[in-house]
């Protein structure tokens, strides 16, 4: 269980597509929903997460807004070049709170999750929290 | 500061100065096509522009498509999740500004109910002498489908920017809603 801030554990955002220096990727793993990172327009937009060592994820948490089409994919080689689709969801949309998804994706062994938006319910979508379970 | 991105779909009837307008912001006024040359497809065009009195920019994707059938429906495949519109006539040509309406509906049915920022663009306002469509009743028409309209001879320095610019600054207008509102949810 590593509900906690991920980056306390050692990981890093490593990629992110967009980039507002007032709502940096490192938002994402900073155990707060607070704070964000936030799409700067268009879609696809990306982000990959970098485990310290292989890690086993039964269930990876994401809180949001404005995602609609979601994959993820995980890391076949340890320097991240080569991704598998793991999960490809669709989440609600949702208006007065933050989009909050549990998603099972069973992972037995990886060092790298790569999160992409493939969608949206509008231009801009944020990235509040993500955690993992394993 | 913060650099956005936006993929903005330019349309309108064959021969109005789409790719004049295009090449012109692209290239800050080097490059004016003196001859005529018919887009079949979708041209893609990247510049980017710093939004005056900020320190923000937008990057955009321009896509200039086709203006004539069937070319035209080919590329709507390429507008999908437009950011931004622009919809060019000529004004002294009634029947390209009859189409407009025609255009923007096309480019709405790809938004999947987004609210896209547009503008319309009357172009060759230098040819008033042989002007058909009234200025009054372009901005009017503009106005009751929510777009901005500008008026701009593509080939005189210092006019092809201005309907861009407006597209950018709106653009960084809904970004700043945009956080804003999810910063009241969080």
């Amino acid at each position: 269980m590593l509900d906690a801030a991920l980056s306390s554990y050692g990981a890093q955002v490593v990629l992110a597509t967009s980039s507002d220096e007032n709502h940096p990727p490192e938002n994402i793993i900073d155990g707060k929903t607070e704070t964000f990172w936030i799409s700067t327009g268009m879609f696809p937009q990306e982000f990959i997460i970098r485990f310290p060592d292989n890690m086993k994820i039964f269930t990876v948490s994401i809180q949001s807004y404005n995602i609609k089409r979601l994959r993820i994919e995980k890391g076949t080689s340890d320097d991240a070049d080569k991704f598998e689709t793991v999960a490809d969801t669709e989440f609600e949309h949702t208006e007065s709170s933050l989009q909050a998804n549990d998603i099972s994706v069973n992972v037995l062994n990886t060092t790298h999750l790569r999160f992409l938006i493939l969608s949206g319910y509008d231009h801009f979508v944020s990235v509040h929290k993500v955690s993992v379970q394993s | 500061m913060v650099k956005l991105r936006a993929r903005c779909v330019v349309v309108g009837d064959a021969a109005v100065g789409k790719s004049s307008l295009c090449q012109m912001f692209r290239s800050d006024g080097a490059v004016f096509q003196k001859n005529y040359s018919m887009n079949v497809g979708v041209e893609l065009l990247e510049k980017s522009v710093s939004i005056p009195d900020t320190s923000d920019a937008v990057e955009f994707y321009i896509y200039d498509s086709a203006g004539r059938e069937p070319f035209a429906e080919a590329c709507e495949n390429m507008w999908n999740q437009p950011s931004l519109m622009c919809v060019v006539f000529d004004i002294t040509s009634e029947a390209s500004f009859t189409s407009c309406s025609r255009w923007v509906d096309r480019v709405r049915s790809h938004c999947n109910g987004l609210q896209v920022p547009g503008v319309l663009v009357g172009n060759k306002s230098d040819l008033w002498s042989r002007r058909e469509v009234d200025a009054a009743v372009a901005q009017s028409w503009a106005q009751s489908h929510g777009l901005e309209y500008h008026e701009t001879s593509a080939k005189e320095i210092g006019q092809y920017e201005a309907p861009f610019l407006s597209l950018a600054r709106a653009f960084l207008s809904l970004y700043q809603d945009q956080i804003q509102l999810i910063q009241s949810l969080a």
